[in-house]
C-alpha cells in the first residue's frame, strides 16, 4: 500500500518537473510582460492553492 | 443552526480559494497562448527550381541550423555558430525566387527598413533589396526578390566543386541569414 503511495508521488513528481520544464522552455520565448503577468498569476496560484490547503487544515 | 451556517460559510470560502487558484491558472495558460500569437514575424517563403521551401518565423529562434533541401558538401558544416540559420541546397543554373513576408500582429503600424544582400566570405557580394515598409495592425506585408545563381559564380569555379553564399535578410535591428549551397555540377546523384 505504501508503496503504491510512492509510486503515485514519484509519478506526480516527473508530471510537475516535465510541465516546468516545458513552461521553463516556453517562457524563453515570451515578452516581458507576458513573463511578469505569467509571474503574477504563477505567484497568484500556489498562493490561494496554499490557502485552500490551509483552510482543510494541511 | 449556528454551526451549521458556519460551516458552509467556511467551505465557500476554502472553494473560493480553489476557484482563484484555478482562475489564476487558466489566466496563465491564456497568457501562453495571446502571448504566442502577438508579435512581429517574418517567414520566407523560397522558390528553388520545382521545389519550395518555407522558412517559418521559428527558424530564426532555434538554437540550432534547420536544413531545407539536399546538400552537399565535402567538409562539415559548423554548428555552433549558426544558431537560427538556415541552410538550403541548390543547383548551379538555378534561379531562387525569396518571398519575405512580415506578419504584424501588434495593434499598432511596423514600420522598418528591410534590405537584402548577398555575402560570401564575409564579404558584400550584392544588393539585392532595400525598401522601407509599414504594416498596419493585423496585417501583413511582403517583398520579393529573386537570386540568378549563375550571376553569382566565380568564372573560374570548377563543375566538380562546390560553393555557397548568405543571403542576409535585415529588418531593422534583426538580421536573418540563409546560407545557398550551390552543389557541384553532378550532385545530386542519380541512381
Amino acid at each position: 500500500m505504501q508503496l503504491t503511495y510512492v509510486l503515485y508521488g514519484f509519478g506526480v513528481l516527473l508530471c510537475v518537473a516535465g510541465i516546468g520544464y516545458l513552461a521553463a522552455e516556453y517562457v524563453k520565448y515570451m515578452s516581458e510582460i507576458g513573463k511578469l503577468l505569467a509571474l503574477l498569476l504563477t505567484v497568484g496560484m500556489f498562493g490561494f492553492l496554499g490557502k485552500y490547503f490551509e483552510e482543510l487544515g494541511w | 443552526m449556528q454551526v451549521k451556517t458556519c460551516g458552509i460559510m467556511q467551505s465557500m470560502r476554502r472553494n473560493l480559494f480553489l476557484y482563484l487558484a484555478l482562475a489564476c491558472f487558466v489566466g496563465l495558460i491564456a497568457i501562453f497562448v495571446v502571448d504566442g500569437y502577438l508579435g512581429t514575424y517574418d517567414t520566407v517563403y523560397i522558390t528553388a527550381g520545382e521545389r519550395s521551401l518555407k522558412v517559418e518565423a521559428d527558424v530564426w529562434q532555434r538554437q540550432y541550423p534547420t536544413y531545407g533541401g539536399p546538400i552537399y558538401e565535402e567538409e562539415p558544416m559548423s554548428v555552433e555558430g549558426d544558431k537560427g540559420g538556415y541552410y538550403m541546397g541548390a543547383n548551379r543554373d538555378e534561379k531562387i525566387s525569396f518571398r519575405y513576408e512580415v506578419d504584424n500582429r501588434v495593434f499598432s503600424t511596423y514600420k522598418a527598413d528591410i534590405e537584402a544582400s548577398v555575402w560570401h566570405s564575409q564579404e558584400k557580394v550584392r544588393d539585392l533589396i532595400s525598401r522601407p515598409i509599414s504594416i498596419a495592425a493585423f496585417d501583413k506585408g511582403e517583398l520579393e526578390w529573386v537570386v540568378d545563381n549563375t550571376e553569382l559564380l566565380p568564372t573560374d569555379i570548377l563543375p566538380e566543386q562546390s560553393y555557397q553564399y548568405t543571403v542576409i535578410i535585415k529588418r531593422g535591428e534583426i538580421e536573418r541569414r540563409i546560407v545557398v549551397f550551390i552543389n557541384p555540377a553532378g550532385y545530386p546523384r542519380k541512381y
